[in-house]
């Protein structure tokens, strides 16, 4: 197995995300995949990004600009 | 007349954490390295550039290691010269060759230092700056800065004014979110700027024998609803924090403009005084990019965050200060007595949700609307409990400020189908039926009576069997004072003959984080007209109750705590001690009462010694 180093951006793990844990991942080029230390998480960029959308779902407000205070 | 005020801090920070440990990659340690000093420094002059062309006056905050480079001495220089902007000095970025060769310690963090080396390093820091600038700052700061640092601080170098001093509800969670790693274990501060006793930096002052001697200033201005349920550093006025809690979509973050503006509005309960503070590290801003955004990103939010500061300058509706500016503006119209109140509203997760905050000399306190106004976190400032940190002290890491109420950490309203938790509440019952207000979501509404700040509640209506009733809540403070007095009131009931039972009660325990702590020796008493009944817990179920109650009361002595509750008038009272599988005591007032009747009650906090 390849050495795992730091990937672009330092994706962290985002099942560890999604309970507030903000753990960097190790990227493996041989695979062209990131792996989490902590949780066992493995998936592509594509894969991350998809999750990264999800966890972002629960701020109903995130483009909604609030100006009644 | 309402003015918003801001401070920017910016520090030349030489070796940030992130960018080191980046550039460290597959690398031995090196805290020359030429490629990070450099980059930090660029991100600094960008930072100050960005502050400049929206108008913006900043505080340069120098760090130890700065102090040792001339580009960053020269910026700071020209930047006093040039715009105005005041150079002071942080305990944040201690660590570099110099002060590793000095002190023999890889220690970043100030408050953590044992007492003797503090000393040292205030004194090492205070004199390269006076050497480098031929003057000493009259602003400081660090993530914490403990009271004992503060004074010996005040003692030594008496023209300090103003100290960036806590990070709002950084514990437990703030660990948590960092994998246990990030030791900013200092919950249960003010979240807005105060004058901190000289007992504990967390308390507000009582009068000028307990002024410290500084206006504290919380790091950055926090979202108070999502930083009590979630990590400090994703909400909060630092536009990469919101970065890392990914509050954006297509590049936009509306939210940094909604958090300011919640800020504004606190004109409305602070006497038209509104604050906020924006400080972002270098290593925030990273070249190589971080939390999954690129640099371009980070460099667009922190001018989009700058940008919006500014159009507010334009509008005449902010006022920018230097950290040592504020402080004096703060001081001359802050009585020690007023509290910093604010009804904070939901910006992030589409509910309706409201939670009231309120600080004052004797005590914090937030009252969660999603739960009837439930009182959801309690901390004795009254106590002013002495609690020194940092190496060879017995808190050590653990900075908090114990809570005798955080229904996070110790339950709440929900557990898991055993024993209680921490809340504060009523229950409303009927013959045997029984709602707790908790269940029972509201809105609620802020209004002043002179000295009194007033919370109104909007009605809730209970079902009962056969009918319901409409129960409104009210909470009156009255500066000063040092109590909360509470209001239910049964507004109507479409059963007249009801007779309803109003039970007033508070939930307790102490602590700084999730894990229990032992109750052995806290004293729970009743005084009623003919009746006088004390506990020591003993984690043994006991119960006491008395017609005619004066008060009932629970003495902490681990947090030097008494905690009191009355009527006003004829009322029952009752104790209840808990178990080990519900490690809380419970003290409580009820009255029967019929429609449009009330229960009336007041709960006191006060130091016990």
């Amino acid at each position: 197995m390849a050495q795992g180093r730091k990937g672009k951006l330092n994706y962290r793990c985002p099942r560890c995300l999604m309970r507030e844990i903000d753990m960097d991942m190790l990227y493996d080029r041989d695979k062209d995949e990131y792996y989490c230390l902590r949780c066992s998480f493995v998936g592509d960029e594509k894969e991350i990004q998809r999750l990264n959308a999800q966890f972002r779902e629960k701020y109903r407000s995130r483009m909604i600009r609030i100006k009644d205070f | 007349m309402s003015t918003f005020y801001l401070n920017i801090v910016h520090r030349p920070e030489m070796v940030p954490e992130y960018i080191q440990k980046e550039a460290e990659q597959g690398k031995v340690e090196d805290l020359r390295r030429y490629s990070v000093l450099q980059e930090s420094l660029d991100i600094f002059r960008t930072q100050q550039q960005i502050a400049h062309e929206n108008g913006l006056r900043t505080t340069i905050q120098m760090t130890y290691a700065s102090l040792f480079n001339a580009e960053a001495v020269a910026i700071a220089k020209e930047h006093h010269e040039q715009f105005g902007d005041e150079i002071g000095s942080t305990f944040l970025g201690l660590q570099c060759a110099e002060f590793r060769e000095k002190f023999k310690s890889k220690e970043l963090a100030i408050w953590l230092f044992a007492m003797e080396d503090k000393r040292k390093i205030v004194d090492e820091v205070f004199g390269k700056f006076y050497e480098v600038f031929g003057f000493y700052p009259t602003s400081t700061g660090s993530y914490y800065m403990d009271a004992e640092l503060v004074n010996y601080i005040k003692e030594k170098y008496p023209m300090v004014k103003a100290a960036v001093a806590t990070c709002w509800e950084e514990g437990p969670k703030a660990y948590w979110n960092a994998n246990n790693s990030w030791y900013t274990l200092m919950d249960g501060g003010p979240w807005n700027p105060w004058i901190p006793s000289k007992r504990n930096i967390h308390c507000i002052a009582s009068d000028e024998a307990d002024d410290i001697g500084i206006v504290a200033i919380p790091h950055l201005s926090r979202d108070l609803m999502a930083v009590f349920d979630g990590p400090g550093s994703y909400y909060g006025t630092h536009p990469q924090n919101i970065l890392r809690g990914m509050v954006y979509e297509n590049r936009e973050i509306p939210y940094f403009k909604n958090i300011v503006d919640q800020y504004r509005a606190m004109v409305k309960y602070n006497r038209g005084y509104a604050y906020n503070m924006m400080y972002v590290g270098p290593g925030w801003m990273s070249k190589g990019g971080r939390w999954e955004a690129d640099y371009a990103f980070l460099l667009k939010s922190y001018k989009d965050g700058m940008a919006y500061y500014g159009e507010l300058k334009q509008q005449g509706l902010l006022q920018d200060l230097t950290m040592s500016e504020f402080a004096d503006v703060y001081r001359q119209n802050r009585p020690y007595t007023r509290p910093e109140c604010t009804l904070w509203k939901d910006i992030l997760y589409g509910s309706q949700r409201q939670m009231f905050w309120y600080a004052d000399p004797d005590m914090r306190f937030c009252l969660d609307m999603n739960q009837g106004g439930a009182m959801v976190d309690l901390r004795p400032y009254a106590a002013k409990l002495v609690r020194p940190c940092g190496v060879g002290t017995k808190a050590n890491q653990d900075a908090s400020y114990p809570f005798l109420v955080q229904s996070l950490y110790r339950a709440g309203f929900f557990t898991h189908y055993a024993g209680e938790g921490s809340v504060k509440s009523c229950k409303i019952g009927v013959g045997s039926e029984q709602v707790d207000l908790c269940a029972c979501r509201t809105q609620a509404s802020f209004s002043e009576e002179g000295d009194t700040r007033i919370v109104t509640l909007g009605p809730v209506t209970i079902e009962f069997d056969g009918f319901s009733a409409r129960v409104q809540s009210i909470f009156r403070l009255t500066e000063g004072s040092g109590e909360v007095e509470i209001v239910r009131r049964i507004l109507d009931s479409t059963n007249p003959d009801a007779d309803f039972s109003l039970d007033e009660y508070i939930t307790a325990c102490y602590g700084t984080t999730e894990y229990p702590e032992d109750l052995t020796g806290v004293r729970l008493t009743l005084v009623a007209a003919d009746k006088t009944e004390s506990i020591e817990y003993a984690y043994r179920c006991r119960e006491a109750e008395a017609e005619n109650v004066q008060f009932v009361e629970a003495i902490i002595p681990p947090v030097d705590t008494r905690l009191t509750m009355r009527a006003d008038g004829p009322a029952a009272g009752y104790f209840r001690e808990g178990f080990s599988f519900s490690p809380m005591y419970t003290l409580g007032i009820k009255k029967i009462v019929k429609a449009k009747g009330e229960l009336r009650t007041w709960l006191k906090v006060a130091k016990a010694s």
